[in-house]
């Protein structure tokens, strides 16, 4: 009877579980070759498919980045003895089958990177072996299953990046085997139950940018067990609670939400602190010095709040900072010397502040810099020439503040240099000819100053270069016609100088050039008429008394009609 | 004040000391790892845990 059973059809219940799967599936033609339904077929031996070596039934099937489309059968669930499915970063779409609650074996589950809609299928919670549940990246609606809470052992449980609503089931929170909740990015509503703290064996807790609101809850200090906690880009509201200081976390990230009142000192007593996360609130009152006794902080954001007072001279204790990023609140004072002794680190914002007085000498110690932005102070003095040293600054924005002196040739020898920003200063005396030697240089921002004398003929090395902005400053001389080998230059404003002589014709070799502004100069002579200037409109060019272009008003123009 | 705090169970944290977490491996040393949440579009950062390393090994602390 057996036999003659194998000679219909050569597959038993499993195999032909696995065609009807092949069946629904897309872009299967090159992939799953191999499933055939043929006479001495080995299911065991089809392409991610896994059996066990003594009941030779189905315990695993990989499917994973395949390329697959199509939807997944229902007869996955024929699959009774399935412990592991993997159909990550696939093109599935469709809904997750019910039927997958009968594959009751399952210790591992991974949807995520498809295309997956509908509901989180209630069957799942008959999954009772199930240990790691991965469905990120899909786009799964409807509400978060609290049956899921009847799996016993849930140890990663990852809905990131799907549109899941309604609230967390605070049922969730009472499993001690959980150590991984990934719920970023999407549409949870509801507060934080105090009750996150029963999950005593979680180390990662992600709720990033849901529409979570209330507060903080003040139990928050018995999650010891954290070692990373994500709250970022919800609503939440209220004061930092002082419980916070009793967490054990390496990752505390607040930002994004509608947190009031000071930050508390307490913080300053958390060393296990990694990165330290507080920006885009509602804080204020001072930065509490006692933040510099975190000394194995890489990374400290506390921008877009309405912090005052001054920033202390304790942060410069934080020797492990690499990250250092104050910008956007009411911070008043000199920017502390002490800053100087962080060696490591790597960027430094302080822009839109009311920060006064000089950049100190010592900023120059911090080697590691890579990037420096001061826009928006009201910081004088001059550039230290020992700015020099800084040579791995690949981003300087000093703009928009009271420095005066002349531009360091110094600055010409920090060779990485992609942005240069030293606009609307007093910066006065000639431009630098070794600005020329920027090579990597994207950005080169200097209007809106008291720079005098000719546009260096160097300029015209700055391969890279893409906006070039000169305007409101009095320069004097003419175009250098070496302009004409900038090939990515796309934005060239030169205007409200004292420009005079002819545009260089070989400005029209630069094929990128989209915006061009020369207008309120002394220019002479005829527009280049060829190529792409004859896209640039009068208003590039009006304010020049003498040049002679197409446009009603020029000298050469056609009459003003009456 | 603050010790004697941490003593009684007060607020404060610390990094991992890693004696005796790397197996036979020495020296231990508790270093930052990123944690990548294995999104596609790229973040401001990753956020860290701690981890004790030896050699090129990461253990938990």
């Amino acid at each position: 009877l057996l036999l003659l059973c194998s000679s219909v059809s050569p597959l038993g219940d499993e195999g032909k579980a696995l065609m009807t799967m092949k069946a629904s599936f897309r872009n299967v033609a090159n992939v799953l070759l191999d499933w055939n339904d043929v006479p001495n077929s080995d299911l065991c031996s089809w392409r991610g498919v896994f059996c066990d070596n003594t009941s030779l039934s189905v315990v695993s099937l990989n499917l994973s980045s395949l390329n697959l489309g199509g939807e997944i059968s229902p007869a996955i669930g024929d699959l009774r003895n399935l412990q592991s499915i993997d159909f990550q970063g696939n093109k599935l779409t469709g809904q997750i089958p019910d039927e997958i609650g009968d594959c009751v074996s399952l210790v591992h589950l991974d949807l995520s990177e498809n295309s997956l809609y509908g509901d989180i299928p209630f069957s799942i919670s008959k999954l009772k072996q199930l240990e790691y549940l991965n469905l990120k990246n899909n786009q799964l609606t409807g509400p978060i299953p609290s049956t899921l809470t009847q799996i016993p052992n849930l140890k990663t449980l990852d809905l990131t990046r799907n549109q899941l609503t309604g609230e967390i089931p605070r049922l969730i929170y009472w499993n001690e085997v959980l150590q991984f909740l990934g719920l970023r990015g999407n549409l949870l509503t509801g507060t934080l139950s105090p009750d996150i703290c029963q999950l005593s064996g979680l180390w990662y807790f992600d709720v990033r940018g849901n529409n979570l609101t209330g507060k903080i809850p003040d139990s928050i200090g018995n999650c010891t067990s954290f070692e990373i906690l994500d709250v970022s880009y919800n609503q939440i509201t209220g004061e930092i609670p002082y419980n916070i200081g009793f967490l054990q976390v390496a990752t505390l990230s607040l930002q994004g939400n509608k947190l009031t009142g000071k930050i508390p000192e307490v913080i300053g007593l958390m060393q296990a602190l990694a990165v330290l996360d507080l920006s885009d609130n509602d804080l204020v009152g001072p930065i509490p010095p006692i933040l510099g006794n975190l000394s194995y902080t890489g990374k400290l954001y506390l921008h877009g709040n309405k912090l005052t007072g001054p920033i202390p001279p304790e942060l410069g204790n934080m020797s492990k900072l690499s990250y250092l990023q104050l910008h956007d609140n009411q911070l008043a004072g000199t920017i502390p010397a002490e800053l100087g002794k962080l060696e490591q680190l790597f960027e430094l914002n302080l822009a839109n502040n009311q920060l006064e007085g000089p950049i100190p000498h010592n900023i120059s110690s911090c080697t590691a810099l890579n990037q420096f932005n001061v826009h928006g102070n009201q910081l004088s003095g001059s550039i230290p020439s020992s700015f020099r040293n800084l040579e791995s600054l690949t981003y300087l924005n000093l703009s928009k503040n009271n420095f005066k002196g002349r531009i360091p040739n110094e600055l010409g020898r920090i060779i990485n240099l992609d942005t240069l920003d030293l606009s609307d200063n007093n910066f006065s005396g000639t431009v630098p000819a070794s600005i020329g030697d920027l090579e990597h240089l994207l950005t080169l921002n200097l209007s809106r100053n008291h720079l005098c004398g000719p546009l260096p003929a160097e300029f015209g090395n700055l391969r890279s270069i893409q906006t070039m902005d000169m305007s409101f400053n009095n320069l004097s001389g003419s175009i250098p016609a070496e302009m004409g080998q900038l090939q990515n230059i796309m934005s060239l404003i030169l205007n409200n100088n004292n420009l005079n002589g002819e545009i260089p014709q070989q400005l029209s070799n630069c094929f990128s050039l989209s915006t061009l502004n020369v207008s309120y100069n002394n220019l002479t002579g005829l527009i280049p008429p060829i190529r792409n200037f004859s896209r640039f409109p009068p208003d590039s060019f009006i304010g020049n008394p003498l040049l002679c272009g197409n446009w009603v008003g020029s000298i050469c123009g056609p009459p003003v009609t009456k | 004040v603050v010790s004697q705090n941490k003593r009684q169970n007060g607020p404060g944290s610390s990094p991992p000391t890693c004696r005796s977490k790397c197996g036979n491996c020495s020296p231990c040393k508790p270093v930052h790892v990123p944690i990548q949440p294995g999104l596609s579009i790229p973040l401001e950062y990753y956020p860290e845990a701690w981890r004790c390393k030896c050699g090129n090994k990461l253990f938990m602390p």
